[in-house]
């Protein structure tokens, strides 16, 4: 049981920032701010021990509200900040929150070496199919067919599918959420940052200013609830038809694997590399 | 507001207290239109409020979908020796100014003073 929201501002969030925050009114980072600082305090982790890191964007602001070490770095080299931080200082714990053109258009080439190397950071990556700060443009995550004020026809470009992709470059632990789902986001996060080794969790987020707008789906409250009711869980997803699938998401831990991370390996490098200038080897 | 000793007929809890914090609130509408009971409403200017507090049940929905953090369900807590009129203490570079207990920006006795003013306006006419 977390505290209420009165003692997780009192303590999570900064004094120093001017509130209400930034973003458009009913966007979905403000409910993934309050859902990571609630996973946080009910954590009991020292807030000198967290770091933040975050790219260019919507998603960008984030870390900057919050009262922990953060770090607001340049388009897309969020993971690579992340790497530098926990290679240097792996006692810290490192989230990096990413929005979808963040992670898979600018970074997208980061996202996969980090999850290949399997380092223990955690990547929260909001995806609202768009880019939502710079006006609408499509982005990579932007579904076949959806417009955009770069696609006034529809779109022409298959999406990415963050989870299956970062699931196939090797991450330890993949999931998917929505802003909608907020309990379940809680634990995901909580999930994510105690897992060890690469773990990405998907947050799909209304961006009604402008993808809702650009495909007439209405407000954020119209956006969650087709959320509520596309969303089903991993274990009916398995069992239902290729049919019933259609506009339907998996929500969930999808994968969650055990494998030796980066810094084991790097550890167990270094003994090695120790135990033969012993020997005079080398 | 009702008080916070009498129990929900509906629940058997103790009667919720929400807490809407006007200024941080951006009128999006999510806790209205989330709250699995209706418990809360708009009122005149957009801003929620508990509408029907016996029918809440102190789910929590409404605080977790708020995305400024301007909505508490729980007790508010008394902060000793300080009036609704104080002005609530600013951060300045020294941490310590601030009360642990408190956020700078946020002032809880805000909807009791409109309560006052309200209860005063109606005296006079």
């Amino acid at each position: 049981m977390t505290g209420s929201n009165r003692t997780i501002v009192y303590e999570w969030l900064r004094h120093d920032k001017k509130f209400p925050h930034v973003w458009c009114p009913g966007c979905g980072l403000g409910i993934l701010l309050g859902s990571l600082v609630r996973a946080l305090s009910s954590s009991g982790l020292d807030k000198n021990r967290v770091v933040l890191v975050s790219g260019i964007g919507c998603s960008g602001r984030l870390p900057v509200y919050v009262d922990t070490a953060s770090v607001h770095t340049t388009h897309g080299r969020a993971l690579t900040f992340a790497l530098g931080i926990k290679l240097s200082k792996p006692d810290l714990v490192v989230i990096v929150v990413m929005g979808d053109g963040d992670a898979t258009a600018i970074g997208g080439n980061h996202l996969i070496h980090a999850a290949r190397r399997n380092l223990d950071l955690t990547a929260l990556i909001v995806n609202n199919q768009t880019y939502g700060m710079t006006g609408g443009q499509f982005s990579p995550t932007t579904p076949f067919g959806s417009k955009a004020s770069t696609a006034v026809f529809g779109h022409i470009e298959n999406s990415f599918d963050i989870s299956a992709l970062s699931e196939t470059a090797g991450a330890a632990f993949v999931a998917r959420s929505t802003v909608y789902h907020v309990n379940q986001m809680d634990n995901l996060i909580l999930q994510a940052i105690r897992k060890k080794g690469f773990s990405v969790l998907e947050v799909l987020s209304p961006c009604h200013t402008n993808f809702g707008r650009h495909n007439r789906l209405g407000s954020q409250v119209d956006m969650m609830k087709m959320y509520k009711k596309q969303g089903v869980p991993v274990k009916r997803w398995e069992q239902m038809s290729e049919k019933e699938r259609l506009d339907r998401i998996p929500l969930g831990v999808l994968t969650d694997r055990d494998m030796p991370t980066y810094l084991d390996s790097y550890a167990e490098v270094c003994r090695l590399a120790a135990g033969m200038r012993e020997e005079g080897k080398i | 507001m009702p008080s916070g000793k009498a129990k929900s007929p509906r629940s058997g809890r103790r009667d919720p207290k929400v807490v809407i914090y006007p200024a941080w609130c951006k009128k999006c509408g999510n806790c209205v239109a989330f709250c699995p009971v209706q418990a809360l409403e708009e009122d005149e200017w957009g801003f929620p409020r508990l509408a029907r507090p016996e029918e809440c049940t102190s789910c929590r929905l409404c605080e977790k979908l708020c995305p400024d953090f301007a909505i508490t369900v729980g007790e508010a807590p008394v902060i000793k020796g300080r009036s609704a009129e104080e002005p609530a203490p600013r951060a300045t570079g020294d941490r310590s100014t601030v009360d642990r207990r408190h956020s700078p920006e946020r002032v809880p006795p805000v909807l009791e003073h409109h309560r006052d003013e309200e209860e005063s306006d109606r005296e006079e006419t």
